[in-house]
């Protein structure tokens, strides 16, 4: 008897369950709502927005700040008027036949009858000899605590691994009046891929075509220069400034020291082929933001049996989906960064997309208004203020190529 | 623009010291904003650990909060006399 009842009370229903409360699961929830569904929102952190929290920044085409905190919490009060449910603080662990599992004091199971996966990106690794000591942080911590907590998190600061993320936080923290040395390469790895000069250059060039302001101006001069002098004389010298931020190209930090706490780095100059060359100087810094690049989180989906497919124009592996959304299981369906690293108005338009597509299998929209979704989330990319991974637009062919593919063998028509 | 609203001035304690922070600040910002970045010492290597990746995924910043072990400072929000204490107590830290 005592069971049964314990069993009810840790047990929830709804017709939708949605795996993070960043702005694409906050989208996402509101289009489900708003045309009647029932939907619980899980996220693990004790607030929602996701990754929308840290941002702040001019967008450059609407000329206005984008101040992530206020657009999540926005979203989450119109989510919350159109009855959404919100578990905070509250892990998903599993999913198994259409059921849930939660890590939630009270709620142990939901029982649904669609999921929508919205877990985001996490922060890759770049570890370098003296990483672990206080005053190391990653990029998104730096992010996080600039703008969210409004901390400042050091007095003299460098970022190792030049890339979009990077250098929009630098640009940030400057703004909120810390010192901000420079941004410099890490020592080449077998980790990683962020040490030749010329790759970086040209990834950001490219990434940069349509990003934030400074980065902006920075990446035209590029792709306009791209292969011709000005490239070569930007990996010539270290002369490169973005909003008066040194970028250092051609330098790499190869040990982060100090006796408890950060206290100076190990500069080495690089060749354009990404070898350490000369003896290298000691920088004095008490704080080190690491930015090892984003990937796609997405390991509910292989828990959930998806495909998974490996597409680094997307930023690595993800779940293979269609141009709807859907994933390769009934009923579970994805959108935002778990399907590839893109900015927060590209992850929103992938969450009415995906709301949507789950609405059209409740017969509550047509086939119409799905291709207008799909065609929202084009024009979003096309408009975004920043852009991570240079060859994004390619990454959606051959995800969608794939998933063609996937129908045919299966003996299925494209049926998206 | 945002506007940063003067939230409540709250007090706690880490590692029997007294500390000022603001209300819904986690409490590894608030120890940061009193120039405290030394959350524990690692059990292993015996090193300082702080905040790492600053949304509680990493586990770095964790501490004993109100007898609770194990808890993410970097996601907690502070609460009036609540208690923080690590592994580092009796450590002296610079002023600053
Ligand atoms: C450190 C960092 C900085 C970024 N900075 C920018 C930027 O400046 N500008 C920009 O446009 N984009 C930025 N991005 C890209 C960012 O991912 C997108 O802007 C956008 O936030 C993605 O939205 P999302 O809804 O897919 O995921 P997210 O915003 O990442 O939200 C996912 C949510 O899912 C939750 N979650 C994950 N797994 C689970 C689980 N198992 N159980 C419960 N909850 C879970 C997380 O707690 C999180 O709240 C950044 C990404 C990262 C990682
Ligand atoms: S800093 Fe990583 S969990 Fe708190």
């Amino acid at each position: 008897m005592l069971q049964v009842i314990l069993q009810v009370c840790s047990m929830m229903k709804s017709d939708v369950v949605i795996v993070g409360a960043g702005p694409a699961g906050l989208v996402a929830s509101i289009e489900l709502a708003s045309k009647g569904l029932q939907v619980v929102v899980v996220d693990e952190y004790y607030r929602s927005g996701g990754r929308l929290l840290g941002q702040l920044y001019k967008d450059r085409r609407k000329k206005q700040v984008w101040a992530g905190k206020i657009i999540a919490n926005d979203l989450v009060e119109k989510a919350k008027s159109l009855g959404v449910k919100f578990l905070f603080e509250t892990a998903v662990w599993k999913i198994e036949n259409k059921t849930v599992f939660i890590s939630n004091e009270k709620i142990k199971q939901i029982h649904t009858k669609t999921i929508l996966l919205a877990t985001g990106a996490i922060e890759k690794a770049l570890p370098l000899p003296g990483w672990q000591k206080v005053g190391v942080v990653t990029a998104g911590a730096a992010q996080t605590f600039t703008n969210l907590h409004n901390v400042k998190i050091g007095k003299n600061v460098i970022f190792v691994g030049i890339d979009p993320l990077s250098i929009s936080v630098a640009i940030e923290m400057k703004h909120a009046g810390v010192n901000v040395l420079g941004l410099f390469l890490p020592a080449p790895s077998m980790l990683n891929q962020k040490s030749n000069p010329k790759e970086v250059l040209e990834s950001i060039a490219s990434a940069s075509g349509m990003a934030t302001n400074p980065i902006y101006r920075f990446g035209g001069k590029l792709v306009h220069g791209l292969y011709t002098k000005l490239l070569l004389k930007f990996l010539k010298f270290n002369l490169l400034k973005i909003n008066g931020i040194p970028i250092y190209i051609r330098k790499a930090v190869t040990e982060i020291n100090g006796r408890a706490e950060v206290e100076s780095v190990n500069v080495k100059n690089i060749s354009i082929d990404g070898e350490l060359i000369g003896d290298g100087k000691n920088l004095l810094v008490d704080t080190v933001c690491l930015s090892g690049g984003l990937l796609p989180l997405i390991d509910l989906s292989q828990l959930a049996s998806c495909v998974i497919v490996d597409i680094p124009e997307l930023g690595g592996f993800v779940p293979l989906h269609s141009p709807y959304l859907k994933t390769t299981v009934e009923g579970i369906y994805v959108a935002g960064n778990i399907t590839g690293i893109e900015g927060a108005q590209v992850s929103m338009a992938q969450g009415k997309l995906a709301a949507w597509s789950i609405l059209k299998e409740f017969k509550l929209v047509s086939e119409k208004d799905l291709l207008q979704a799909i065609k929202d989330v084009e024009q979003a990319r096309s408009l975004s203020p920043i852009t991570f991974l240079p060859n994004i637009h390619r990454g959606r062919q051959i995800m969608n190529e794939k998933w063609a593919d996937y129908k045919n063998t299966i003996g299925e028509s494209f049926d998206g | 623009m945002v506007k940063n609203v003067k939230q409540k001035e709250i007090r706690f304690n880490f590692n029997g010291k007294e500390i000022k922070g603001h209300e819904g600040q986690p409490i590894a910002a608030a120890l940061f904003d009193n120039g405290i970045r030394a959350i524990r010492y690692c059990d292993v290597t015996g090193e300082l650990r702080g905040i790492y990746c600053g949304i509680g995924h990493c586990f770095e910043c964790r501490a004993t909060v109100n007898g609770i072990s194990g808890i993410r400072t970097c996601l907690t929000p502070i609460e009036e006399n609540m208690n923080v204490a690590s592994n580092l107590t009796g450590v002296q830290y610079d002023e600053e």
